[in-house]
């Protein structure tokens, strides 16, 4: 009785513990159909999807990324990710790896090797995968090919530069008069100081000082002549675009109106500046092609002023900081008293060829809003309130 | 600094170019004024000084070219010799025309210039002498009475005393009276001479 009570308790145990195993196995199967149907649904996505474990060696390969890279999941699996992608990290890896474990995220450019050994830009979104300890244990990569998009924006990035440089060789091919009164000026006082000198020294009684004087200007003014030549070759170059730099607005202003010294001197305009000297106005930029952007300025500022009276041929180029520390701006004004914009080219001036010059191009504004605009920053022209116009650049500041 | 040793006034806006030309200037014995604007030059400049003016033609507010119209033709007049930068041809036929005495192109040798201004500190001192013998003729002239003035107008008109006092209704003695004082007053010692001063002054 009492036995045949216990095999019965055990048996319905059993049961029980049968149950409950079965019940587990199904749980168990059903979390393997979820998971192997989430690896499929993986396998549908375009983007590429991969897992690395803490080591770095990869455990998960979607079909897209045996598209994209071209090894199947079965040769990816179990091979250490950077090696096999030979990955170009945009900062030092370790960089890399700090902001994942201190983010959980990472976000950039990465640039790696299919294979076939061709080269591909992807845009790469990492997360940090930990366990129960917080202990990392995977990270899932998921990377976009942006390669093509990429190469596009390089060609029209390349493709303006070459026509910023076009703009600015015709620019100067313009000014050559110009440019030439500004290496005549230096040449001629290096003349006459070199006979100036010669006199002195051929005096009865030599006078040593004003000799000296007249050869320590004259190694002043050969130096003055080769800054315009260094300046000029400068804007010449065929280089394509450089890495922006950090550079001051105020040092750019003075070198272009430097290179536009005779062009003022020919139509007697006179030029007043109104630069900050407490410190220097830095933005981030090109100071070449900042240079041609006010170049442009100027010269049309010179076309609209050339005819008028005297008193009001005089342009100004104020350069100020706006905003707080920041999200300031620099911004560089530039403002005639010259004969003005009708309403009808108002709005049209910075289409390209658009121009109101006999044998303009109508190139010089629509050129200069485009390097503006990829230093992130604006162009625009303000009517003034008694004669001529204001045109106004503005950059944003560097901290 | 002698007072009649010739004043030359240079006149550039390029600080270079001004202190340069200046130096090799007083190098060769001038005396040298410079300027950086044409508004300087005249609110400056004391036009007594015998000299001349050395201009640079792109200044910037009033240019040398403007500057040589106000000067022209007025008691402040001084020999100009222009230079230029970028000079053409129209610019130099204006700035000779209104009498420059060269025009010389930036960089320019050292002989030129001051041959050029050889010639002008001599041309300005032939000008303020011929200037000086107008105002000493005009003086003369001041000096006639109305009637004498009148008289002299008709004697140089190629009129006959006869005619003149017929014109007047006086007689032909006071008429000859009236021509010896003339003469006398504008010291002109023949007919031809003061038929010179009277185109002279402009009558």
């Amino acid at each position: 009785m009492t036995t045949a009570l216990v095999i019965t308790r055990l048996v319905s145990k059993m049961r029980l513990s049968l149950e409950r195993l079965r019940v587990s196995l199904e749980d168990l199967r059903r979390a393997e159909e979820g998971s192997r149907q989430q690896a499929a649904l993986l396998d549908l996505t375009h983007d590429t999807v991969l897992v690395r474990d803490s080591q770095g060696r990869l455990t998960f390969w979607n079909r897209a990324a045996h598209e994209l890279y071209g090894w199947s999941a079965e040769e990816a699996i179990g091979q250490p990710t950077h090696k096999l992608l030979r990955t170009e990290f945009p900062a030092p890896l370790a960089a890399v790896e700090a902001e994942l474990h201190r983010t959980g995220r990472w976000e950039g450019e990465l640039t790696q090797s299919r294979r076939d050994d061709s080269r591909i830009v992807v845009a790469s979104r990492w997360s940090l995968q930990r366990d129960v300890d917080a202990q990392p244990v995977a990270t899932l990569e998921t990377n976009n090919d942006i390669t093509a998009r990429k190469r596009a924006e390089d060609a029209l990035s390349q493709a303006q530069a070459e026509l910023a440089r076009v703009a600015r060789v015709t620019t100067l091919g313009q000014l050559a008069a110009s440019i030439a009164h500004e290496v005549n000026q230096p040449l001629t006082a290096i003349i006459a100081d070199s006979s100036a000198a010669l006199n002195w020294l051929a005096l009865e009684q030599p006078d040593l000082d004003k000799a000296r004087a007249a050869l320590l200007a004259i190694a002043k003014d050969g130096a003055r002549a080769a800054k315009v030549l260094t300046h000029i070759r400068g804007m010449l170059s065929s280089r394509s675009e450089q890495p922006y730099q950090a550079c001051d607005v105020c040092t750019v202003v003075r070198e272009t109106l430097l290179l536009l010294r005779g062009e003022f001197a020919r139509h007697s305009i006179r030029v007043d500046t109104s630069l900050p000297p407490e410190r220097p106005l830095m933005v981030m930029g090109d100071p070449i092609q900042l240079q041609q952007v006010l170049l442009n300025l100027l010269l049309n500022a010179v076309e609209a002023s050339k005819d008028v009276a005297a008193d009001r041929r005089c342009i100004v180029v104020a350069t100020s900081l706006r905003g707080d520390e920041s999200r300031g701006a620099v911004v560089i004004d530039v403002r005639d008293m010259g004969v003005g914009v009708d309403d009808v080219a108002l709005p049209r001036l910075f289409e390209p060829f658009y121009t109101t010059k006999p044998g303009g191009l109508g190139m010089g504004l629509s050129v200069g809003k485009a390097i503006v605009e990829r230093h992130a920053g604006q162009l625009w022209v303000s009517r003034n309130a008694d004669y001529g116009v204001t045109f106004h650049v503005s950059i944003p500041a560097l901290p | 600094m002698s007072p009649d040793r010739p004043l030359v006034r240079v006149v550039d806006d390029d600080e270079s170019v001004r202190r340069a030309v200046g130096e090799l200037l007083r190098s060769v014995g001038f005396s040298v004024v410079a300027y950086r604007s044409a508004q300087d030059f005249l609110s400056e400049d004391k036009p007594d000084k015998p000299g001349c003016l050395v201009l640079d033609v792109h200044l910037p507010g009033l240019t040398g070219l403007e500057l040589q119209k106000e000067l022209v033709g007025t008691e402040r007049a001084l020999p100009i010799i222009f230079l230029t930068g970028m000079g053409d041809i129209p610019m130099s036929v204006s700035a000779m025309k209104g009498g420059a005495v060269e025009f010389l192109t930036k960089p320019f040798d050292t002989p030129s210039l001051l041959e050029a201004v050889r010639s002008a500190v001599e041309k300005d001192r032939e000008d303020r002498l011929e200037r000086k013998k107008l105002c000493l003729l005009k003086e003369r002239y001041e000096s006639l009475t109305p009637r004498e003035r009148e008289v002299m107008q008709r004697i140089v008109a190629g009129r006959m005393n006869k005619q003149i006092a017929a014109e007047f209704g006086t007689s032909e003695a006071t008429v000859k009276e009236q021509r010896a004082r003339v003469m006398l007053k504008m010291q002109a010692e023949s007919l031809v001479t003061l038929v010179l001063m009277a185109r002279r002054l402009g009558l």
